[in-house]
């Protein structure tokens, strides 16, 4: 397998904000990687570096075997970049939005634009102002347009921020679609159920990477650790005196489920006993396989209790 | 009330927020009125003036010194009246004086010899001011010394009025309003489409995001520029044919000797312009922020171009902002060419001149605009 995405201790700072700090990633060809992280964490800025629009203060990137410093614009042929926010023209319809890009690459093939319409279901807004697309459908215009190229490699930076589960489906649907046609996805969201969804992933906290790997080895990583589900509602006091406790390494609320992850230190029986003498009502603890979500939130805040 | 309130607080942030446009806000108009303040006065001085004195004598001598105010005119020698002529065509002056031969001895024997004075019609302030003042030359203090004789010569004794003012209004000898104001009328028109559609092209791919897609593509920043300068090149092409068009038509303006000239100097014009408006929005944040600059510049332009009050006639210490100004330029050109029938090779200095705005605009965008985020 060829490694598509390099980096070695690349580095960005704002200011005095550290916004990417010696990041070391690796990515494979042909793969859908994906960035997670909470806000903030430098997910964009990481991207932004990747696609050669932002200079990095410090370290190395190799993409597509080239150098990220000194051959940028052979790169920039072979990459799509769809940007966080909506970055098409409002005001020019849909073709011609998809037309200026192919413009921008060189493509003159009609038919590629055509093919490209078909393939993201635009036809029926062919001759709409992508300005008044829905959100789904912009984000499919968007894509469309930064693959007039068919480029080799994708980045898309949170592609389903703020769009609703079904059309999020039908984009991750296009996505392994584009991913089996051999072309590499680089993606970042916060949506743990997209975690899953990826063949490896890495995990962004203020800047560094915590965690790197397919989604079986990062629930792995917290196989010295006890995950417990039990049915209690929220509430503050039984929350607070568990994370007094020695052993305890994260309390988190879903709803009427407490999660809590305890280190091997503390015992199935210990921590029935601790939150009875805390919480007085019934209540069914039980060990559970560790999710995505368990070890995002234990890796990005430091392994430090919340 | 209270949702009043809300509403002025909030427009003070955004203003707070935005220094640079509360820089312009307050610092732009203290500037203006300095400059304005400095160089503007109808009463034109220093106008260049082209004399020819065939009789240098001591009367000449009490016209040359005396022609209007002190300071109204710098006058310099050419040799013949066809030369008068053509300093003021060329631009180089905007009088003459013709003082003929024997002048003095005419006078001497009062027969009402005559003086002519030349005025470029091309100039509004100039020949309105020479309307108001051509009976000056002939006022008390010229004629009242007239009646002193010459102290090396015998005593004469002169009459009421000793001598003729011939006055001649070149390149629009008739001096009809529109032709003073109508040609720079359309040059400024130009200049206010092109530099606020320009200005705010590249700030606007900003605001919208664009640019950031545009970057990761593979285009280089001299393809973005030109790519941007053409089109509104052609725009705005197209529309100052429309108005110069409209003005044939509706104002009998003067045709030019050779369109195609007119032609190749209008895109020069156009060229510097818009490139300028594209350097104006590399170096804004926001279109806000552009426009206020565009007019940051469109008012002097207008007021300090020459196209109402001679470039020469300001201190000289304001001169050199003229000469930053593409209007200055092209305001010579476009009175060239439909009022005094002005050909390429005599319009070359200024035709380099918009020349080099263009070429330095174009580079300063290219280098200015970044092709990475910061």
């Amino acid at each position: 397998m060829t490694v598509t995405i390099e980096t070695q201790n690349l580095t960005r700072i704002f200011g005095d904000f550290v916004a990417v700090d010696k990041l070391n990633l690796s990515i494979n060809s042909g793969e859908i990687f994906g960035l997670l992280g909470p806000n903030a964490a430098g997910k964009s800025t990481t991207i932004r570096l990747l696609a050669g629009i932002l200079r990095p203060n410090s370290g190395e990137a190799s993409i597509l075997g080239f150098n990220l410093f000194t051959q940028t614009e052979l790169i920039k042929q072979r990459i799509g970049y769809v940007a966080q926010q909506f970055s098409l023209y409002p005001d020019l319809t849909v073709f011609e939005n998809i037309m200026f890009y192919a413009g921008l690459y060189g493509v003159d093939n009609q038919n590629r634009l055509h093919e490209l319409l078909d393939l993201y279901d635009l036809i029926q807004f062919k001759n709409k102002n992508a300005g008044l697309l829905s959100g789904g459908y912009k984000r499919r215009l968007a894509i469309a347009c930064a693959t007039t190229h068919d480029p080799e490699l994708l980045f898309l930076d949170e592609p389903t921020a703020g769009i609703d589960p079904v059309t999020r489906k039908e984009l991750w649907d296009l996505f392994y679609s584009l991913s089996t046609n051999g072309k590499t996805l680089f993606v970042t969201t916060h949506y743990m159920e997209e975690a899953e969804r990826c063949n490896r992933l890495a995990f962004l906290s203020h800047g560094k990477l915590v965690a790197q790997g397919t989604p079986i080895e990062i629930r792995g990583s917290l196989k010295d650790r006890r995950i417990y589900s039990s049915d209690i509602p929220h509430d503050p006091v039984l929350t607070t005196a568990l994370m007094k406790s020695p052993g305890i390494q994260l309390v988190n609320q879903f709803g009427s489920e407490l999660r809590i992850i305890t280190d091997t230190s503390v015992s199935p029986e210990q921590l029935q006993y601790l939150i009875a003498e805390n919480y007085k009502i019934p209540f069914k603890l039980q060990a559970v396989t560790p999710s995505i979500e368990d070890a995002f939130i234990l890796l990005t805040s430091n392994g430090e209790k919340q | 009330m209270k949702l009043i309130l809300a509403l002025i607080r909030k427009e003070f942030i955004h203003l707070r927020r935005d220094p640079r446009l509360l820089g312009f806000i307050i610092v732009m108009p203290i500037i203006l009125t300095t400059l304005f303040g400095i160089a503007l006065k109808l009463e034109p001085d220093n106008v260049k003036m082209a004399y020819v004195d065939k009789d240098p004598s001591f009367f000449s001598n009490l016209i040359k010194t005396n022609i209007w105010s002190e300071g109204y005119f710098d006058l310099y020698e050419v040799a013949d009246v066809e030369d008068i002529r053509n300093e003021i065509r060329l631009g180089h002056a905007r009088a003459g004086l013709y003082i003929p031969k024997d002048f003095s001895a005419e006078l001497i024997e009062n027969n009402q010899p005559s003086v002519f004075l030349y005025i470029d019609g091309t100039m509004p302030s100039l020949a309105t001011a020479m309307d108001n003042n051509s009976s000056a030359i002939t006022d008390e203090a010229v004629t009242t010394d007239m009646y002193f004789s010459d102290p090396d010569g015998p005593a004469i004794v002169i009459a009421q009025d000793p001598f003729n003012l011939e006055v001649e209004t070149l390149f629009n000898p008739d001096k009809i309003e529109t032709w003073f104001f109508l040609p720079g009328v359309v040059g400024i028109l130009i200049m206010q489409v092109a530099l606020i559609l320009t200005s705010t092209t590249v700030v606007r791919e900003r605001e919208g995001n664009t640019l950031e897609q545009l970057l990761v593509s593979p285009m280089m920043r001299s393809q973005f520029i030109i790519g941007k300068i053409i089109p509104y090149v052609i725009i705005s092409l197209i529309d100052f044919y429309a108005i110069l068009g409209f003005s044939w038509m509706v104002f009998d303006l003067p045709e030019p000797n050779s369109h195609a000239v007119l032609f190749l100097l209008a895109v020069t014009y156009l060229a510097a312009l818009i490139s300028m408006g594209l350097a104006i929005s590399t170096i804004s944040q926001t279109q806000q922020q552009a426009i206020f600059i565009s007019i940051f510049v469109l008012i002097p332009s207008i007021l300090l171009s020459g196209f109402i009050f001679p470039v020469e006639a300001m201190p000289s210490y304001i001169q050199p902002v003229a000469y930053i100004i593409p209007f200055t330029y092209f305001v010579e050109i476009i009175r060239g060419i439909l009022l005094k029938g002005n050909d390429l090779i005599e319009l070359m200095p200024y035709f380099l001149a918009l020349c080099a705005f263009a070429v330095f605009f174009t580079v300063f965008s290219i280098f200015r605009f970044r092709k990475t985020l910061s």
